[in-house]
């Protein structure tokens, strides 16, 4: 499937915008960058699956772009080709309503990313099978996303068992 | 003036032993950094590291009990009794009518103790590890007693007045009947021992129950100061007696009666040829097991023993009693 | 049930652990000796480079991208410098593309020969971590003649590479490849073809079947061990790689079979080694005589690339499979908006995490070892002193009394006395 093929399927589909680049290498390479609303965006993941049973799945980026965040998943199709389908699709959310559903079901590979962009970025991944810490330690404080352009870090109240790791009392001993 | 004699004996043979088979450790280390094209720490690193433990303070986990720091006193205390039953280029120091038994008695125990260390020291590391040891033992006891009886038993045959006792292999040794059938089973039976030899020292296929990568050096993952050299020591001289009983059951002569010699003289000069032997084959089994084989997974382990070593030791013990039964006959 | 769960334990393998070289924490539930459940908990070593990315410019961040990790150095910058290309629009000569593949190829002849010794150390043979780690310095030479460094390189620039390849490079290049070819690749292969005991260790360890390795979206050596033909240099046609010829090795050209286990994925790595050779000769044999860069200063680079808009994604296939950086610029300033990497160890843990439930303990090391992690590669963002909570700001003067301070400890002797060169690095507040 050439990428002009992919692009005027999804666009029967769906409202989406789509724009490609190409870069100046002896064999040019095409990337497919596709924004979607984050209604549209499961279905539209699903649909890449549909199209090719073993989409693989990369990368989330979470970008922290002033009024709103962003999320950019990238996908490889057909990835015993060459060349294969490169295809990123953004997806956004306002601050005040960070959510985005989760594709925990659609690709299992998404949901470590997904941890990271909850813990570091603030995103709500509605439905993530595993909604836990996976970088940070378990005592970070709640509501800190270090990430984010407007964060201001951490006050000194938050700070809890600091100190020589081997003096901290464990809970229950003597 | 018995007692005495055997008490001044066991503690020479107990300092000389120490000595010794740590000698062989720096050697051992040695040897196999040099087939694997490194330099190697110096001969006499193991008695550094022994000094510096015992100079070390000893760490004890919150969760573990009494046995913790009992049991590298009984292990070592175990390995000493168990140098008073080790032929050791003449017979055992306390010889009596079966000896032998004590000896793999007393070899048990000591990884008997090891397993009690470990589950007392309440890491989940030493725990797995001690499993192992005692799957490990399990399997490994077996081809080696069978092995063992069946040469006693031929030996018995051959007039002997103290049957079933270690001081035997050093009256008559199998090679000297000199019937093929003997010869074949003490060789098939001498494949058995050196593979059991491997295990008992735990190194190359058998380096299971301490698995560096695995668990953490398992049983000892707690020990640390004056505990582990303790350990490290009980397991240098456990490792230079069950290489002492392979000699003297395969390779038992002496040089005394050839240089003429007799009384104590002619024990040191034994002692000294005896060492170099279990040298030798600690060198077959340890050194070269160690550099040429890695680990095996703890069922291919124990498939290794039931089915092919202790069907070999079977094999090596039937021969051996077709050729009893025929002298009988 | 519940009267079974009594006889479960729980081990944790990491953070610190003898058979992982970097701190992670493998979480795993066992039944006996065998595993029921493996959770994963990464970490351990945040150093918070996409925070300290944002304020570095394009020039800067090359160097950081490269002290991700030290055994993939060159993939990171390379991968970067893509990204940044593809952003930009920039060309790069044929030349600096050959070089390129040449470093790169260099790169994966050092790391595969790493985790050959490493996973031979994993099941207790340690001869075989000796001898492949001394036969691996032969090309960490080449590397320091080339580069000036064992492990950081810096060969790539954007729009090009920093350094040529000289004849005198080359010729020792040729030489260490027959020495590989002569010396040392018979002997690898006759340990991990056909030696009994790494067989009985790795065959069926580990088993990552390639449904899994699909899902999972495992990545390089593990998911070509699994039967899958993916390759970044292929399916992405990178630089000059299809002129090379270059193709995914699966272990089905060496034993015929594909099982997905520890020894299939050594197998690969045996091949790739012998590709790298064949990839290094013919790159010597086609590269033109052309400049190497594009911009004959890093302030004419800044410069273009202050007006660069909109996002690049670079991938490459580092020695452990995938890496993708993504860089997006920020109009008017010599610096990034947003850069982002990923490494190819985070999905392959997921994979091999999956993989292990039902093994045994035993697998563990080895099966962690086959992917050969890069932990460092994988934990990369965070920025709190996690003792205080508070940020602290070390001027550069702070760092200069700090490292005298330390380098005087070490050898008193040292009378040399740097000066700082002022309150700002660079351009960036440290």
């Amino acid at each position: 499937m050439t990428p002009e093929e992919l692009i005027k399927r999804i666009k029967e589909r769906f409202e989406v915008e789509i724009y490609t680049s190409q870069t100046k290498t002896l064999h040019p390479r095409e990337r497919i960058w596709i924004e979607v609303s984050r209604n549209d965006f499961k279905e539209l993941m699903k649909y890449f699956q549909e199209i090719d049973p073993h989409a693989q799945f990369s990368i989330i980026i979470g970008e922290d772009r002033g009024d709103h965040l962003s999320a950019t998943y990238h996908l490889e199709l057909f990835c015993e080709n060459s060349p294969s389908l490169s295809v990123a699709v953004i997806t956004s959310c306002p601050k005040e309503d960070p959510k985005i559903p989760s594709l925990g079901d659609v690709f299992p590979s998404s949901v470590p990313y997904e941890r990271e962009n909850q813990e570091f970025l603030g995103i709500i991944f509605e439905g993530i099978p595993d909604p836990r810490r996976l970088f940070l330690p378990d005592d970070f404080p709640e509501g800190i996303y270090p990430l984010r352009l407007d964060e201001k870090g951490i006050t000194p109240e938050m700070v809890k068992n600091a100190g020589h790791p081997y003096k901290i009392k464990k809970e229950g001993s003597k | 003036m018995n007692v005495l004699c055997t008490t001044v004996g066991l503690i020479a043979i107990y300092l000389y032993v120490s000595f010794v088979s740590l000698v062989w450790d720096g050697l051992d280390r040695r040897l196999v950094a040099r087939m694997q094209r490194r330099v190697g720490p110096p001969l006499l690193q193991p008695f550094y590291d022994f000094l510096k433990l015992v100079s070390k303070e000893s760490i004890i986990p919150r969760d573990s009990n009494k046995m913790f720091e009992a049991s590298p006193i009984l292990a070592l205390a175990a390995s000493i009794t168990l140098l008073a039953y080790t032929p050791i280029g003449f017979g055992p120091i306390l010889a009596t009518k079966g000896d032998v038994l004590v000896f793999i008695y007393l070899l048990a125990l000591i990884a008997f103790i090891r397993v009690i260390g470990a589950v007392s020291s309440g890491s989940p590391y030493a725990q797995i590890g001690a499993q192992r040891e005692v799957i490990m033992l399990a399997s490994r006891e077996a081809p080696m007693m069978l092995g063992l009886f069946a040469i006693l038993w031929r030996l018995a045959k051959l007039d002997v007045e103290r049957p079933f006792s270690l001081e035997t292999l050093y009256q008559h040794n199998i090679w000297e009947i000199g019937t093929p059938l003997t010869i074949v089973g003490s060789l098939v039976l001498l494949i058995v021992f050196v593979f059991w030899l491997a295990s008992e020292i735990e190194v190359g296929y058998f380096n299971i129950p301490e698995a560096e990568t695995e668990v953490a050096e398992g049983p000892m993952a707690e020990y640390s100061g004056r505990h582990l050299a303790l350990f490290k020591l009980s397991n240098s001289l456990k490792e230079y007696a069950s290489a002492s009983l392979v000699v003297a059951m395969f390779f038992p002569w002496g040089l005394s009666q050839y240089l003429g010699i007799s009384g104590i003289e002619a024990m040191l000069v034994d002692l000294v040829f005896h060492t170099i032997k279990v040298f030798m084959i600690l060198f077959v089994s340890m050194s070269l097991f160690r550099a040429i084989t890695g680990r095996l997974r703890v069922t291919q382990a124990v498939n290794l023993f039931w089915s092919r070593i202790l069907s070999a030791s079977i094999i090596g013990a039937i021969l051996l009693v077709i050729d009893i039964l025929g002298v009988i006959g | 049930m519940n009267s079974r769960i009594e006889y479960w334990v729980k081990i944790p393998i990491g953070p610190i652990h003898p058979a992982l070289e970097e701190p992670e924490k493998f979480i795993i539930t066992l039944d006996g000796e065998r595993i029921i459940h493996v959770d994963i908990k990464l970490g351990y070593n945040l150093r918070g480079l996409e925070w300290i990315a944002m304020r570095r410019n394009y020039i800067q961040l090359l160097y950081l991208v490269e002290r991700i990790c030290g055994i993939c150095s060159f993939s990171h910058n390379h991968t970067y410098t893509r990204a940044v290309e593809e952003m930009a629009g920039i060309e790069v000569p044929e030349r600096a593309e050959y070089i390129r593949a040449i470093i790169g190829e260099l790169e994966r002849i050092h790391s595969h020969l790493l985790n050959l010794g490493v996973v031979g150390h994993a099941i207790g043979y340690d001869t075989v971590l000796h001898l492949s780690w001394l036969a691996r310095e032969r090309v960490m030479d080449i590397l320091e003649a080339i580069g000036g460094n064992r492990v950081n390189y810096a060969m790539n620039t954007i729009g090009g590479v920093r350094r040529d390849i000289e004849e005198k490079h080359k010729r020792m290049i040729l030489e260490m490849i027959r020495y590989y070819r002569e010396e040392v690749m018979p002997k690898v292969e006759e340990i991990f073809l056909y030696d009994p005991t790494v067989e009985a260790r790795l065959r069926d360890a580990g088993v990552i079947p390639k449904r899994i390795a699909l899902e999972y979206s495992a990545q390089g050596p593990t998911a070509r061990g699994s039967g899958i033909k993916k390759d970044v240099r292929y399916n992405e046609q990178l630089g000059v790689y299809p002129e090379l010829g270059i193709r995914p090795i699966t272990p089905k050209e060496f034993t015929g079979v594909i099982k997905g286990d520890v020894f299939d994925r050594m197998v690969v790595r045996v091949g790739e080694l012998w590709q790298s050779m064949e990839i290094i000769e013919k790159a010597f044999d086609q590269m033109p005589e052309d400049k190497i860069k594009t911009f004959s200063k890093d302030n004419v680079a800044l410069a273009k690339l202050k007006k660069a808009e909109g996002a690049g994604i670079g991938r490459y296939e580092a020695p452990r499979g995938e890496t993708i950086h993504y860089v997006r610029a920020n109009p008017g300033t010599d610096g990034p908006a947003k850069w982002k990497a990923r490494e190819p160890t985070f999905p392959n843990l997921f994979a091999v995490a999956r993989a292990l439930v039902g093994e045994q303990l035993a697998d563990v090391p080895v099966a962690i070892a086959s992917i050969d992690p890069c932990l460092s590669c994988t934990d990369r963002v965070a920025i709190i002193d996690s003792k205080t909570g508070k940020k602290k700001v070390l001027t550069e003067k702070d760092l200069l009394k700090a490292s005298i301070e330390k380098t005087k400890e070490i050898n008193p002797n040292i009378k040399a006395k740097p000066e700082a060169v002022g309150g700002i690095c660079g351009g960036v507040r440290l």
